[in-house]
This record gives structure tokens, C-alpha cells and sequence, in this order.
């Protein structure tokens, strides 16, 4: 059978962590009056990704572990948030050798920036960094869920 | 499933070789009719995927056999691996991951891309466009529109298209990568280099704009200067302070 993928490449390939990722890992939690609440926190590092000819990305989640038990039932509920996303490895290019040449002006019309909307039928765009970096993310939830 | 009715053209999205791949071919009926271009895509990703341990480069790696043994495809990526070497002066390297080891991976996408074209060519088809992980041929016109519009997304604000180029008959690759605030790493000087956030390289071969979008981001702020010297080659490169550089070529749209 074919995979498809229900959405357009452009928001596909470079979708970044969003709520989806946060409530991927949270649990909904019905406190009563009188409960125990324990919160920690915790850094989670994923596997780096690979970010194609960029080298590796390698992403770091801080998780909020909140642990409340209900005084009754004893009953523990955890609720896990991600606080913060850090990228520590970032790509680079240090292994490459490039060809530079400034001896040429370069002829180049310079503009400011503006959004265009009308009529695309195709959005070009860079993927690798994003995919490495998503990639990474999903490795580090994975170990924010088992904690 | 599409119906064959008088509405034609038909799309599709698979994942394969880590990207999502899309085929929209504007005059051809039925689902069924993107199959031949999905196949060669599969039939790439078995052949030169470096994370599959049966693809026949990772078996070309372990030494299961030699170079001259290996099927004409793999012949025809090292070959083009190795003029794009000479022309970027020892950028594509498809050894430089390690010396003993291939991988033609940074090719690999292009080159499959305008061979899928080449497929489709031959399928008859004269209106599609075939994009793998953002960079893309596109042929003809999105029909009923007599051209294909391509925008070039902002690296840094994924909704905006900070672009828009049109053509019957293009090859578009867009390189980029991650940022620390305005910077990018200079490879020469280690330094974060100011200002670049991506290039779009524009012209008829997308093997060839690739590697050049690839090349010309990793030269940072050099990188206008080589691209104003490219041949049969446009480019478009976006600042961090919220500019585009281009040549004078680059077919922008009007807006």
C-alpha cells in the first residue's frame, strides 16, 4: 500500500514543534481540593538527527513533570509540559571545501522583503535542517514520556 | 481515487527517501497514471539510501562488490558526483563523509528529479510538476494556467512567501538551514557569518541547481558574488535583515 501524506510538502517538510508535541505528552488531570502536588523538571536530549549535507541536530527538551495524588484514592496523575526547546549542535559547514571567487562585481538587484500570495501552485523550500531537527524532537519526547 | 471524467490532472504525495514527494500532473487521468514515477523514486531509494543497510550503496560500502560491478545508475550519479566536484571545487565530494565510504545523497534528489521529468516526458506528459522535499522541476503550465507559479518560502517565517517565480520550464532548488539568531557559520573562518538565511537557484537542470543552491549557502555572505557568475543559472538570496539579493534574470513575478 502507498503512504500517502495528507498534506502539501511545503507545511509538511518544515512543520515545526507545536501543541500537537506538547499535548502528545500531557495528560489531562482532574484535581481535588485536597491534593499532593509534586512538580520536577527535567532536560531530555534526543538522538541528534541527520540533517542531510548539514551535518546533525541535535534537540533538547526541558519537560515540567507535575504529580498530583489525589489525598482519597491515592490515585497519582502526572502531567509532563515541554518548557523549553533548545538546538545545542547546531549545522555546520566546517568540512567543506568551497569555491570563492570575489574577483567578479556581482550584478544584483537588493530589495526589501514582501509577502506575495497570489496564484503559487508550488512552494519551494529548504528541508533538511528541519527534518534532522524534527526527527531529533521526536526522539527526545519519546524520552520525556518513559520518565 | 480520481475519476476519469473531463476534469483531468491528478496529484499525489508519498514519503520516500525521507521527503515528502509530490507529482501533479495537470494532463494526465487517474491515480493510476503516477505510478511509473513512484516506482523510479522507490527504485532510487533502494538504491542509493545510506540508511538502508540492502540499498545497493550500502552494500557497495561494505565491499559485497565493486564499483565496476555496480548498475548503470550508480554509474551515471558518481560520474555527475564527480563533474559537480570539479565545477564546485571539492564541495560535492561522495567521499566526504569518510574516505573509504560513498555517499551520493547530496545528487541523489536532484538528479532524480529530472530523471523522473525524463519519465514523464516520455509518458507524454506535457503539464506537471515533480517536487521532492521543496526543490522541484516543473514543466508546462498548472492548467487551466498556461505556467507553474513557485513560491519561495521565507526560512524564517514558514507561512510567507517572501517570492514568486514562474516559468514553463524550470528547475528550482532552495538550500537553507538553521540559525542562531541572524547567523550562519562561515566555513572557512568558524565564525557565524551574518546574514544569509537561504538561496534559490533557478535554471534548467535540477541536479545542477541543487548542488549550486547547496554550495552557495554554505559561502554565507560570499555567496551573491558567485551566484552573479553562474551560467544559465539564476539566484535569489535572503538576508536576515529582511532582503532579497537576485539576479537580474530571476523569473519573479510581477506582483
Amino acid at each position: 500500500m502507498r503512504k500517502e501524506v495528507a498534506a502539501l510538502v511545503g507545511t509538511a517538510a518544515l512543520a515545526l514543534p507545536n501543541l500537537n508535541a506538547v499535548a502528545a505528552i500531557s495528560r489531562s488531570t482532574s484535581s481535588t481540593a485536597k491534593t499532593k502536588t509534586v512538580v520536577a523538571t527535567k532536560s531530555f536530549t534526543g538522538t541528534p538527527g541527520q540533517a542531510d549535507r548539514w551535518g546533525e541536530v541535535e534537540v533538547t527538551i526541558v519537560v515540567k513533570k507535575t504529580t498530583t495524588t489525589n489525598p482519597t484514592t491515592k490515585k497519582k496523575t502526572v502531567k509532563r509540559k515541554i518548557t523549553a526547546v533548545k538546538v545545542p549542535i547546531y549545522p555546520n559547514h566546517t568540512d567543506r571545501s568551497v569555491f570563492i571567487n570575489q574577483t567578479a562585481l556581482p550584478i544584483l538587484i537588493q530589495e526589501t522583503l514582501k509577502a506575495q500570495s497570489t496564484g503559487i501552485d508550488m512552494i519551494s523550500n529548504a528541508t533538511d535542517t528541519s527534518m534532522g531537527f524534527q526527527q531529533s524532537l521526536q526522539s527526545a519526547i519519546l524520552k520525556a514520556k518513559a520518565w | 481515487m480520481v475519476a476519469a471524467t473531463a476534469a483531468r490532472g491528478v496529484h499525489r504525495v508519498e514519503q520516500i527517501m525521507g521527503m515528502p514527494i509530490v507529482v501533479d500532473a495537470r494532463d494526465v487521468d487517474g491515480d493510476g497514471a503516477l505510478d511509473p514515477l513512484f516506482d523510479w523514486f522507490r527504485f532510487v531509494d533502494e538504491t542509493f539510501s545510506t540508511y538502508k543497510s540492502d540499498s545497493t550503496i550500502s552494500r557497495l560500502n561494505r565491499g559485497e562488490f565493486a564499483v565496476g560491478d555496480a548498475p548503470v545508475v550508480v554509474h551515471e550519479v558518481l560520474r555527475r558526483c564527480d563533474e559537480l566536484r570539479a565545477e564546485t571545487r571539492g564541495f560535492f565530494d561522495v567521499h566526504a563523509a569518510s574516505d573509504d565510504q560513498l555517499d551520493p545523497s547530496g545528487l541523489v534528489k536532484g538528479w532524480s528529479v529530472d530523471r523522473a521529468a525524463a519519465l514523464a516526458h516520455d509518458l507524454g506528459w506535457r503539464n506537471y510538476a515533480i517536487n521532492a522535499g521543496g526543490d522541484m522541476r516543473v514543466v508546462g503550465g498548472a492548467l487551466p494556467h498556461p505556467e507553474w507559479r513557485v513560491g519561495i518560502q521565507h526560512p524564517l517565517m514558514r507561512d510567507e512567501v517572501v517570492a514568486v517565480v514562474a516559468g514553463t520550464d524550470l528547475a528550482v532548488a532552495t538550500s537553507g538551514g538553521y540559525t542562531r539568531g541572524d547567523h550562519v557559520f562561515d566555513p572557512h573562518t568558524h565564525e557565524p557569518a551574518q546574514g544569509l538565511l537561504s538561496v534559490t537557484i533557478v535554471g534548467p537542470n535540477l541536479a545542477n541547481a541543487d548542488a549550486y543552491a547547496t554550495a552557495a549557502f554554505a559561502m554565507g555572505e560570499r555567496a551573491p558574488a558567485w551566484i552573479a557568475r553562474l551560467r544559465g543559472y539564476e539566484g535569489l538570496a535572503i538576508t536576515s535583515d529582511s532582503r532579497s539579493l537576485r539576479t537580474p534574470g530571476f523569473p519573479l513575478v510581477a506582483e
